[in-house]
């Protein structure tokens, strides 16, 4: 057992524990009566990841105690279905699962602010002709800018901005794509002589360890190195409406429990 | 809101007037939003102010009175908006206080910001005040 413990290695060190028992329970006949409680086990000791999921789609119009559920759901799939003997470590295997689970239910529940399709069509234009523009220009482009190159009236450009807001939050898989994928550095290390112009940083150091590499890394490039959105879109290789969401999302999460130390 | 839709007016005022409750905040943002779009701002400073104007607000509802009004108003000026916001409140606290968090953030979305507190006169709330400027073109650099 230890032998196929080591291979699973990569989990990080406050989940090390639940490797053991993962394989405990693989090897526990189906109907051996320790089952039930080292499933209860194991589900508990996970329980904090499907949490920390969860809270990633807080925000969207569903309440965060239905998708702690919906994620211990996935979660609970993932425990049943993970085979430890295959080599892959259960995170690899759980966080699919669990988002897959969170995604299937905002698709069910039709959750996204129905937008008319010919106002979605001229956001997916001004979108792309922000991209263009950004590159060639190296910085955002304005209203005016994106109506000349689009050969549309700058009014337009404006309401099509408006729907983006409606239509931001069914590109779902945007948002999932990143699961613990930062491209650029962890910045966290770097992060400790910019953070010594803010004073509550003892109290943030630990927040900033809670969000993702993602979220930290797009957060430090704007607030410590001070990069616009589109020079860290370009950076990370992501869309500047994307880095927007990540970085209010982030600021949220931070902001709420700054303030709130408990 | 006294400004005429879809024109490309250099300069104007906008004020929103509500509730002091945390469910005032997107509206508040969305008028950012569109404030900065019609005066042309490039979509970098239209999301940091709207993202500024949010993160003002909130702090202003959390030290809000009972019962207490929101009140912000928007300046358009030549390639600048001007923003305050303000509410009465119980407790003169300064709402972003030096080197927090909090203020961090907001100098890092804005061109300019300051915070004034304004005692009441006896028996009267006093009141708080966030004012920001935000130019277009800027990476929020000081």
């Amino acid at each position: 057992m230890t032998t196929s413990v080591s291979t699973a290695g990569t989990e990080p060190g406050e989940y090390a524990h639940l490797v053991a028992l993962q394989h405990r329970y693989a090897q526990l006949a189906a109907n051996d009566p320790q089952r039930p409680q080292v499933r209860e086990a194991l589900i508990n000791g996970y329980l904090p990841v499907a949490d920390h999921l969860a809270r990633r789609f807080a925000g969207r119009g569903e309440p965060l105690e239905d998708l702690i559920q919906v994620a211990t759901i996935g979660l609970i799939h993932a425990v049943d279905r993970f085979e430890p003997g295959r080599g892959a470590n259960f995170f690899s295997f759980a966080v699919p699962t669990i988002t897959g689970e969170l995604r299937r239910y905002f698709r069910d529940h039709g959750w996204s602010t129905r937008v008319p399709r010919a106002l979605k069509d001229l956001h997916v234009a001004i979108r792309s002709g922000q991209m263009q523009l950004s590159q060639q220009l190296g910085r955002a482009p304005r209203p005016s800018e994106i109506a000349d190159r689009l050969g549309i009236p700058t009014s337009k450009v404006i309401e099509g901005l408006q729907a983006g807001d409606a239509y931001r939050s069914s590109s779902l898989d945007e948002l999932l794509g990143d699961q613990g994928t930062a491209t650029v550095g962890e910045c966290i290390g770097d992060l400790d002589n910019e953070l010594a112009a803010i004073e509550d940083r003892e109290a943030l150091r630990p927040l900033l360890a809670q969000l993702s590499p993602r979220e930290r890394t797009i957060l430090a490039l704007r607030f410590f190195r001070q990069l616009t959105q589109t020079q860290i879109a370009e950076q990370v290789g992501i869309s500047q409406m994307h880095v927007s969401r990540v970085l209010r999302q982030a600021l949220a999460f931070l902001q709420e429990r700054i303030n709130c130390p408990d | 809101m006294g400004r005429a839709a879809g024109g490309a007016e250099p300069t104007g005022v906008t004020e929103v007037h509500t509730v002091a409750s945390a469910v005032a905040i997107p509206v508040i943002g969305t008028v950012a939003v569109d404030v900065a779009a019609r005066a042309d701002f490039d979509l970098d400073s239209i999301d940091d102010l709207r993202m500024a104007v949010d993160n003002a607000c909130a702090r202003l509802v959390r030290l809000a009175a009972c019962n207490a009004t929101l009140s912000c108003s928007f300046s358009v000026r030549l390639e600048r908006i001007e923003v305050t916001a303000e509410v009465e409140v119980n407790d003169m606290v300064d709402p972003l206080p030096r080197g927090s968090f909090g203020w961090w953030i907001m100098r890092c979305l804005t061109d300019e910001v300051s915070a004034v507190v304004l005692p009441g006169e006896p028996g009267q709330h006093g009141r708080v005040c966030i004012l920001l400027i935000k130019h277009a073109l800027t990476t929020g650099l000081w």
